[in-house]
C-alpha cells in the first residue's frame, strides 16, 4: 500500500517552474530518500506533501494517508523542515510538550524523557533554546517532529551540519521509526546516506523526475560500466586508453567509467602495460556518480581526450 | 479547540514568564508615580541659602510692612517638622531698604542692577510713587521686580501679597472705608457643583451629592489610560511573535499540527489572557490604594466589568491587525512602517478625551464613542462619568466593535493564511487587500 501518492503535479512560482508534472508514490514502511542538487524542487516536493504547497490550478492528485484534503495540519504526520527554528526562550522540555500537545498527544512525559536521554539531550531538557549548539538545536527539532509518534515523517535534510556520532545516533532514530512502522522521507546531500539507508531512491532535478526507484533498478539502468584499478607506476594517464570514456582520480583509487563496446579484458591488458596492476574490480556506478553524471554535464575536454585517445 | 489552547497557553506563558513583561508591569506605576516620589525628595534638597532682596518704596509707606511680613515668614514658614526635627526646607527672603541713588529713576535702576551682577543681592523690587492712588499714571503705579534669573519666581509670588495687602488697607483708610465691612461686601461666595436629588426607597429625598473631580475626570480618564496601556501590552507583541514564527520557519511546523485559522485565534486568546492579567493586577491594585486611603467609594466598579468586555474586545481587534502586519512584513523595518496607521487609531481617542469628559452627552461625544476603533476607551470613559449613559449606548458600541473586530479577524485570517509562509520581501498593502477578498 502506498502511503502517498501524487500524480503530474506542477508548481511554479512567477516564472519559474520549481516542480513539473511530478508523479511519485512512497510505499507504506519504507524509507524514502530524495536527492538532487540545490534548487532542484526537493523541499517544494516535500512542501507540497507537506500541502504547505497547492499545486498550480489545484490540478494533479495528492493522497497522503490516504486522504485528499485540503489543509497542512495532519496529527499523523511529523515534519522537520529544512530551515530550522524553535522559540529561542523556550525551555527544552516545555517545547517538546508543546509540539506533542499540538500533535493531540496526551502521554508525552515518558516519550520525552525517553527522546531526550537517546539523543544524549537529558541535562540539557531545563534549558533555554537559545544555549544550544546547532546540532544540539537540531536534535531538539528531530524529536519535535517525532515525539508524537507519526505515521509519516518527513525530513528536510536532518543530517545536515551534524558530526559524524551525532548524525550516526539520528541515522539509528531513523531506522528504528521505520522498525516501529512509521514511514521515513528525507532530502539529503549525503549519497552515502542515501546509498546505505534508504529503501527507494528518488531525485529531481530541475523540478522533473530522474531517478525513482531502488538503488539496485537505478544502478542496473546504468550498467557495470565502472572499472575501479591501482596501478604503480610512473606517467600513466588511463585517458589514453581506448574505450575508457571518463576518469575519477581518488587518489589511491581511479574510477574508469568505459563505453558499452569496450571489452574489459583489453582494458586490463592496456594497464598492465603502463604499471603494475595491484587493484582491479568491475562494478556498478556509485550514486555519487550516478548523480554527477545527471547533475553535472560531461566537461568539454573529456570528450575531446576521449576523441583523441580514440585516434 | 484544544489545539488552539495549546497555542493559546504557550503564548501566554511566553509573554507573561520573561523578566520584560514584569519589569514593565511594576515599572509603568513606578514610572507614573516616581515622579511623585522624586519631587517629595527633591524639595528637601532646595537651596535654602538666604536670598537678599533690595526694596526701593517710592511711597515710603510700604516697606515696613513688607519687612515685618517677610520676618514672619522667616520664623515660621520655612520650616518643617516640631522639635528635634524642625529643619529649614525653604530659603530665608531677606529684604533690605534700598534708598534712590540719583534723582534720575533709570540710573537708580541701573546702579541696583549692578548690585545683583555683583551678587550682592538676588533681586530688587521698584514701588513706583503713585501706587496708592487708584487712578494714577500706570507708569508710576507700578510695582517692578528685576533679577537676573527670570525662572525662580517665588520671591516674585511671595511679596505680591504683603505688598497688596498693605496697599489695600492705605487704599481704604485714604478713603475713609471701614476694612472690615469691604471685606464682608466683597467676600465671593463659591458655586458648588452638585449632583442631582432624587427619591430614595423610604420615600424621602436624598441629599445631592458633592461632585468631585476625582470622580468626574480622573477616574475617567485613568480608565481610559489603562485600556491604552493594556492595548499597548497585550497586542503590540503580537507582530513581534508572528514575525518570529515566521522568520524561524516555526509556521512550517505549527501549520503542520493546526490549521492557520485556529493557530491564530490561539495566539490572540492568550494575549487577550495577558492583557486581562494586567489589567486585574492594575484594578486591584488601584482598588486596594483607593480603599486603604478611604476613597474605595470612587473606585469604579460599575463599569468594571464593561471594562473587562471592551477591553477583550480591543485587544482582538487590535491584535488581529497587528497579527496581519506580522505576517505580511519580512523584517522589524517593514513592520514598524505598518504599524504606524494602526498605532494612529489606537492613539487616537488620547486626542478627544478632553471634549468626552467635558461633555460626555454631548452627540460628538457619542459619535466618537461609536467609532469602533475608539468605542472601548472612549465608552467606557463616558460610562464612568456620573451620572453615565443610557444602557443601549455600549450595547450598540459593543455590537459595532464585535462587527468590527470579526471583520478583522477574518482579514487577519486571510492574510495570515498567506502572508507566514511567504519568505523573501514582505508583501505591499495592495497585496494584502487581494489575499483578503480573494481568500
Amino acid at each position: 500500500m502506498n502511503i502517498i501518492e501524487i500524480e503530474n503535479v506542477t508548481k511554479t512560482f512567477g516564472e519559474h517552474v520549481a516542480v513539473n508534472d511530478l508523479s511519485l508514490a512512497v510505499p507504506q514502511g519504507s524509507i524514502y530518500g530524495f536527492i538532487g542538487p540545490n534548487g532542484s524542487g526537493k523541499t517544494t516536493t516535500l512542501r507540497i506533501i507537506m500541502r504547505i504547497y497547492h499545486p498550480d490550478g489545484g490540478r494533479g492528485v495528492i493522497r497522503v494517508l490516504g486522504e485528499t484534503t485540503h489543509g497542512a495540519a495532519n496529527d499523523r504526520i511529523g515534519y522537520l523542515p529544512e530551515e530550522r527554528g524553535l522559540y529561542k526562550k523556550m525551555k527544552i522540555r516545555d517545547i517538546l510538550r508543546f509540539y506533542a500537545e499540538l500533535k493531540g498527544c496526551r502521554d508525552f512525559k515518558g516519550r520525552v524523557n525517553s527522546w531526550l536521554e537517546r539523543m544524549g539531550l537529558s541535562e540539557w531538557a531545563d534549558k533555554k533554546v537559545e544555549a544550544l549548539s546547532k546540532g544540539m538545536a537540531q536534535k531538539v527539532q528531530f524529536i519535535s517532529a517525532v515525539i508524537a509518534g507519526p505515521e509519516l515523517v518527513i525530513l528536510d535534510e536532518p543530517f545536515t551540519g551534524l558530526d559524524p556520532v551525532n548524525a550516526d545516533v539520528l541515522r539509528e532514530a531513523v531506522l528504528d521509526l521505520r522498525k516501529n512502522g512509521s514511514t521515513v522521507i528525507f532530502s539529503t546531500h549525503d549519497m552515502a546516506v542515501a546509498e546505505r539507508m534508504c529503501d527507494l531512491i528518488f531525485m529531481i532535478y530541475k523540478g522533473n523526475k530522474v531517478l525513482d526507484g531502488t538503488l539496485e533498478s537505478i544502478q542496473e539502468r546504468y550498467g557495470t560500466d565502472t572499472l575501479r584499478v591501482k596501478v604503480e607506476g610512473n606517467g600513466f594517464d588511463p585517458r589514453t586508453i581506448p574505450g575508457v570514456e571518463k576518469v575519477t582520480d581518488f587518489g589511491k583509487l581511479q574510477e574508469l567509467r568505459i563505453s558499452q563496446q569496450t571489452d574489459t579484458q583489453d582494458v586490463l591488458a592496456e594497464l598492465m602495460r603502463c604499471g603494475r596492476v595491484t587493484h582491479f574490480e568491475l562494478t556498478t556506478p556509485s550514486l555519487h556518480d550516478i548523480f554527477v553524471r545527471i547533475a553535472r554535464p560531461e566537461p568539454k575536454d573529456a570528450d575531446a581526450s576521449r576523441e583523441t585517445a580514440h585516434a | 479547540m484544544r489545539k488552539m489552547i495549546v497555542i493559546a497557553v504557550r503564548e501566554y506563558q511566553a509573554a507573561v514568564r520573561t523578566k520584560a513583561f514584569i519589569v514593565s508591569l511594576v515599572l509603568m506605576p513606578v514610572m507614573m508615580g516616581g515622579s511623585i516620589v522624586v519631587q517629595v525628595l527633591m524639595r528637601d534638597k532646595v537651596d535654602i541659602k538666604d536670598k537678599r532682596v533690595a526694596v526701593l518704596d517710592y511711597t515710603n509707606q510700604l516697606y515696613d510692612s513688607v519687612a515685618t511680613a517677610a520676618n514672619e515668614r522667616n520664623n515660621k514658614e520655612i520650616f518643617e517638622g516640631g522639635g528635634e526635627l524642625r529643619k529649614q526646607v525653604k530659603p530665608r527672603f531677606v529684604l533690605e531698604k534700598a534708598e534712590a541713588s540719583s534723582a534720575d529713576a533709570a540710573e537708580t535702576r541701573l546702579a541696583l542692577s549692578e548690585r545683583v551682577r555683583k551678587d550682592e543681592i538676588m533681586a530688587f523690587v521698584i514701588v513706583g510713587p503713585d501706587v496708592l492712588k487708584p487712578s494714577a499714571d500706570p507708569a508710576l503705579a507700578a510695582i517692578d521686580y528685576h533679577s537676573n534669573s527670570p525662572t525662580y519666581d517665588d520671591i516674585q509670588n511671595w511679596i505680591a501679597q504683603p505688598l497688596h495687602a498693605r496697599i489695600q488697607q492705605l487704599r481704604l483708610q485714604a478713603a475713609n472705608l471701614d476694612a472690615g465691612i469691604v471685606e464682608a461686601a466683597t467676600r465671593r461666595i463659591p458655586v458648588a457643583n452638585l449632583g442631582l436629588v432624587s427619591r430614595d426607597e423610604a420615600g424621602n429625598i436624598t441629599k445631592a451629592e458633592q461632585t468631585n473631580k476625582i470622580a468626574n475626570v480622573f477616574v475617567p480618564l485613568g480608565l481610559m489610560m489603562l485600556m491604552f496601556m493594556v492595548v499597548m501590552i497585550g497586542a503590540s507583541p503580537l507582530v513581534q511573535s508572528v514575525l518570529e514564527e515566521k522568520t524561524l520557519r516555526i509556521a512550517e511546523v505549527l501549520l503542520g499540527s493546526i490549521p492557520p485559522f485556529q493557530l491564530m485565534m490561539g495566539k490572540l486568546l492568550g494575549m487577550v489572557g495577558v492583557s486581562l492579567t494586567i489589567a486585574t493586577v492594575y484594578l486591584a491594585g488601584t482598588f486596594y490604594a483607593l480603599w486603604q486611603a478611604d476613597y474605595g467609594q470612587f473606585f469604579p466598579a460599575h463599569v468594571v466589568w464593561w471594562f473587562a468586555f471592551f477591553q477583550a474586545l480591543a485587544v482582538l481587534m487590535y491584535g488581529a491587525l497587528f497579527i496581519a502586519i506580522g505576517a505580511a512584513v519580512s523584517d522589524q523595518k517593514e513592520a514598524q512602517n505598518l504599524m504606524t496607521p494602526v498605532m494612529i487609531l489606537v492613539v487616537a481617542p488620547m486626542f478627544v478625551w478632553v471634549n468626552v469628559v467635558r461633555e460626555p452627552s454631548a452627540s460628538l461625544s457619542l459619535a466618537l464613542s461609536l467609532f469602533p476603533p475608539a468605542t472601548p476607551m472612549l465608552m467606557v470613559m463616558r460610562q464612568a462619568i456620573p451620572p453615565g449613559i443610557p444602557i443601549w449606548q455600549p450595547l450598540l458600541g459593543a455590537a459595532l466593535v464585535i462587527l468590527t473586530t470579526l471583520l478583522c479577524v477574518f482579514a487577519a485570517g486571510r492574510i495570515f493564511r498567506v502572508g507566514i509562509l511567504m519568505q523573501g520581501k514582505g508583501a505591499k498593502v495592495s497585496e494584502m487587500f487581494r489575499w483578503v477578498l480573494r481568500g
